[in-house]
């Protein structure tokens, strides 16, 4: 249901609104809208930048608690208006864009921080808080979440959950779902749940994972309850040079085989070494750049540190040592400001793919066979970032210098190079994708990726949501 | 158009989160609109089609912006969103399209003459905000710093810069440089970290050497604060943000202080506006909104009494919430009085 401003039911449904969350927290004004029509996914930002408009919501509306998120979704049922979740709105996947109007559902207003529990090392917070925000809060009690990732900045934890997110130490600390003990949860109906207090139970399945990584799609995530950690005594980084991609990734994989137990590893191709490594880091070498940290009690630490740097010197080129190391994990987030980053003009996507060991240097090749084939001009790089015991993830990127200025020719571009590439790499063994979800850039491939366990997926969806108002048209689900 | 010459500031920030969380007004509305991003956006709009310059919601945005310039000391870049928004506010008032309450607020601020009284080597200007006295302020640095001259009479420029009325701003700078010429002073000391930045940058003296109240109070003859008890730290945006002075912050540590910083950490602006100070008059229910959230941090942290260099921000606090126990550092200081 579009809804025209100039009819009386816009004025109706606007008025309802406010009686749940007050005048001030329903906005209907030109600049809310816009910064409202995009979010971090490419496409509504080349709309934009080429005059055009992108589909904005009908009302903003800022709820401060899980009732008034409840009374909201009653209201958008009655009226069977879509609601579009909106955290920080940094997503890249066009998950939070609000392409039928109607609702958009901003968490920011959820930002409290309710309990550090140190005997259990747990954190509860309100799910609109900026993780930057939490981590600051935790650590002045003593503590770390030990989430850091590049959108700490801008991103809410419910955000995080939302997009099954990673931080930098993802090898030690685990992605949110491995973070999180518990979540409170608006359902589409209204109904205000919680999982069960603790992650590891054999009260049956984990309702927690349903909701971890359901982009909004099956319901509103107000509050969760997440594991902190002591701050490490100490962490070190230590950072290599390979004479190309699959040396260096042998040397991690036997890092990871040897069951050592880094906090980050992080392996740059050679195309990302001489660019991304040298714009950034000013380190400026040929090859693949390899860097690695351990944190916690000092012996431990140097323990590991001093078998993972004997792996690396059977095959390294160059040790970079720990000033190499430790610049990146000091510039770590430098990578993701402009002009460090990509920007306009430039079309860029990030092909976050996930897979075995076995697989994952087949799937790098094949997206870049893929991009190569679909748009020549393109620029491939990658590097590899969240090192588990069985394999990792790729986040390969494409960058297109001078992308059509048609707006509409350029998406169409855009959209065939990802469609050829994902494909590629699900062809090869990879998993879409590792922590940036699905939104509405991957959603025609979600069938494909799964084949018939989707319609299980779609059967939970249409059985929280039988009126299709949550996030329509996201993660594959039926649009409006 | 003014706003043309920050087309790096529009081209980096509008599709750029990574401030996001410095956001001050933002973090007390949760309005995108609020952040530089959502700032970048609507001046691109602007860019792309000036007649949305006459937007009543984009000029609300652009006045509504609390120019702390927490976001700008955190970029890595230090793209220059304050100027931006500053431009913008320039462009509004020069095109004719600034809202009646901004306009006769401006006018508030032109008509003003400054006078000068006393007797001493330095020239003391302790007009501390926008619109109260605070008189506790001046007699609390006078009565450590007694041998001074006074410049009295008002704002020397920077409100009108920042409700955009640039040459009027220029045209009340050069009467308040006229007046400190003729005071034969060769330094100027200031409460007002706002005053102290105009000072130091659109409203620079030749010859002048300007001072902030506590570089002045660091080198005098004090004793210990710390029968204050624990204090509780907030910088000014001006100070720190615009400005890079720590003076502030090293007199509390001369002074014995117990000093902790404010919040969880030292990047927020807690200043509540400070960098848009007219905002108290044109916006007072977003001032409120910005106490509350410090109000609120104070309260989870038990903070016990604030510290602050900032006239404006212990004005917008001790309005907003008077349960607070808010000091300017001026006071700190004429406490260790020997």
């Amino acid at each position: 249901m579009l809804i025209s401003r100039q009819s009386y039911s816009y004025e109706m449904l606007r008025s309802e609104l406010t009686w749940v969350v007050g005048d001030d927290n329903v906005q209907t004004d030109c600049s809310e809208k816009l910064a409202h029509s995009i979010d971090y996914y490419w496409v509504p930002e080349v709309w934009h930048d080429r005059g055009l408009k992108p589909q904005t919501p009908t009302f903003i509306v800022h709820p401060g608690s899980a009732e008034e998120v409840a009374e909201i979704l009653k209201i958008a049922n009655t009226h069977k208006i879509p609601v579009t979740p909106w955290g920080g709105g940094s997503g890249s996947q066009g998950g939070a864009l609000p392409m039928y109007g109607g609702i958009c559902l901003d968490t920011k207003r959820l930002n409290k921080v309710l309990e550090i529990d140190p005997v259990s090392l747990t954190v509860t917070a309100e799910a609109g808080i900026i993780m930057q925000h939490l981590e600051w809060e935790v650590q002045k009690a003593g503590f770390s979440t030990m989430h850091f990732p590049a959108s700490i900045a801008c991103a809410t934890l419910g955000g995080f959950i939302a997009h099954r997110g990673t931080g930098v130490l993802s090898t030690r600390y685990g992605k949110i779902e491995d973070m999180i003990m518990s979540m409170e949860v608006v359902t589409p109906t209204g109904e205000i749940i919680n999982t069960l207090p603790v992650p590891r139970h054999a009260s049956g399945p984990d309702l927690a994972q349903v909701f971890l990584g359901s982009e909004g799609t099956l319901g509103v995530v107000t509050k969760a309850t997440m594991k902190i950690h002591p701050l490490p005594a100490v962490r070190k980084f230590h950072a290599y040079l390979f004479s190309d991609l699959h040396s260096g990734m042998v040397a991690g994989e036997k890092l990871m085989a040897r069951r050592l137990a880094p906090s980050v590893i992080r392996l740059y191709d050679h195309a990302s070494t001489i660019s991304i490594i040298k714009r950034v880091l000013g380190i400026e070498r040929k090859g693949a750049y390899l860097v690695f940290g351990f944190d916690g009690e000092e012996d431990i630490v140097d323990l590991q540190m001093k078998k993972a740097v004997a792996i690396c010197e059977e095959t390294a080129v160059e040790d970079l040592g720990t000033e190499g190391g430790q610049t990146w994990w000091d510039q770590r987030y430098k990578f993701y400001y402009p002009p460090y980053t990509f920007q306009m003009p430039q079309a860029f996507g990030t092909l976050d793919t996930v897979a075995t060991f076995a697989n994952i240097e087949n799937v790098y090749w094949s997206m870049k066979d893929a991009v190569k084939e679909h748009c020549p001009e393109a620029n491939y790089i990658g590097h590899f970032s969240h090192w588990y015991d069985w394999g990792c993830m790729l986040y390969a990127r494409f960058i297109i210098e001078k992308p059509p200025q048609d707006a509409a020719v350029a998406v169409a571009l855009y959209n065939r190079i990802w469609d050829a590439a994902i494909r590629a790499a699900i062809k090869n063994g990879g998993v879409i994708n590792e922590h940036h979800g699905v939104g509405l850039k991957l959603g025609r491939i979600m069938r494909d990726l799964y084949g018939p366990a989707f319609n299980v997926l779609e059967g939970i969806k249409k059985t929280l949501d039988p009126n299709n108002i949550m996030n329509p048209g996201k993660m594959g689900f039926q649009g409006v | 158009m003014n706003m043309e010459k920050y087309l790096d500031v529009i081209n980096a920030c509008r599709f750029c989160f990574m401030c996001r969380h410095l956001a001050t007004l933002a973090a007390a509305t949760g309005k995108e609109a609020d952040t530089p991003r959502g700032h970048a956006l609507i001046a691109d709009r602007i860019r792309m089609d000036k007649a949305e310059l006459s937007n009543p919601d984009y000029i609300r945005s652009i006045y509504q912006a609390e120019l702390s310039g927490a976001c700008r000391k955190h970029c890595v870049s230090s793209y220059n969103e304050v100027g931006l928004m500053l431009a913008l506010r320039q462009d509004i008032v020069e095109a004719g399209l600034a809202p009646a309450a901004v306009s006769e607020l401006a006018k508030e601020f032109m008509d003003v003459q400054f006078k000068v009284s006393g007797d001493g080597d330095m020239l003391y200007y302790p007009h501390p905000c926008i619109e109260t006295h605070q008189p506790e302020i001046a007699k609390a640095f006078l009565s450590v710093v007694p041998n001074v001259k006074v410049v009295e009479g008002g704002d020397c420029g920077k409100v009108l810069q920042i409700l955009g009325f640039v040459k009027e701003s220029q045209a009340v700078a050069v009467r308040f440089q006229a007046a400190v010429k003729a005071s034969g002073c060769k330094t100027i000391v200031v409460s007002n970290p706002a005053a102290y930045d105009f000072l130091k940058t659109d409203g620079a003296i030749d010859g002048i050497t300007v001072l902030h109240s506590s570089e002045v109070l660091l080198k005098a003859q004090l004793g210990s604060a710390a029968k204050l008890g624990k204090l509780t730290f907030i910088n000014s945006d001006f100070l720190r943000n615009y400005q890079d002075c720590h003076a502030p912050k090293e007199l509390l540590a001369k002074l014995g202080c117990e000093v902790e910083g404010f919040g969880a950490n030292c990047e927020d602006s807690y200043a509540c506006g400070e960098g848009s100070m007219p905002g108290i008059r044109l916006f007072p229910e977003l001032t409120r909104k910005m106490v509350a959230h410090v109000a609120g941090i104070a309260k989870r942290f038990q903070v016990e009494a604030i510290v602050t260099p900032s006239p404006f921000t212990k004005h917008a606090l001790m309005t907003y919430a008077p349960e607070l126990k808010v000091l300017a550092i001026e006071e700190v200081a004429a406490a260790a009085k020997l």
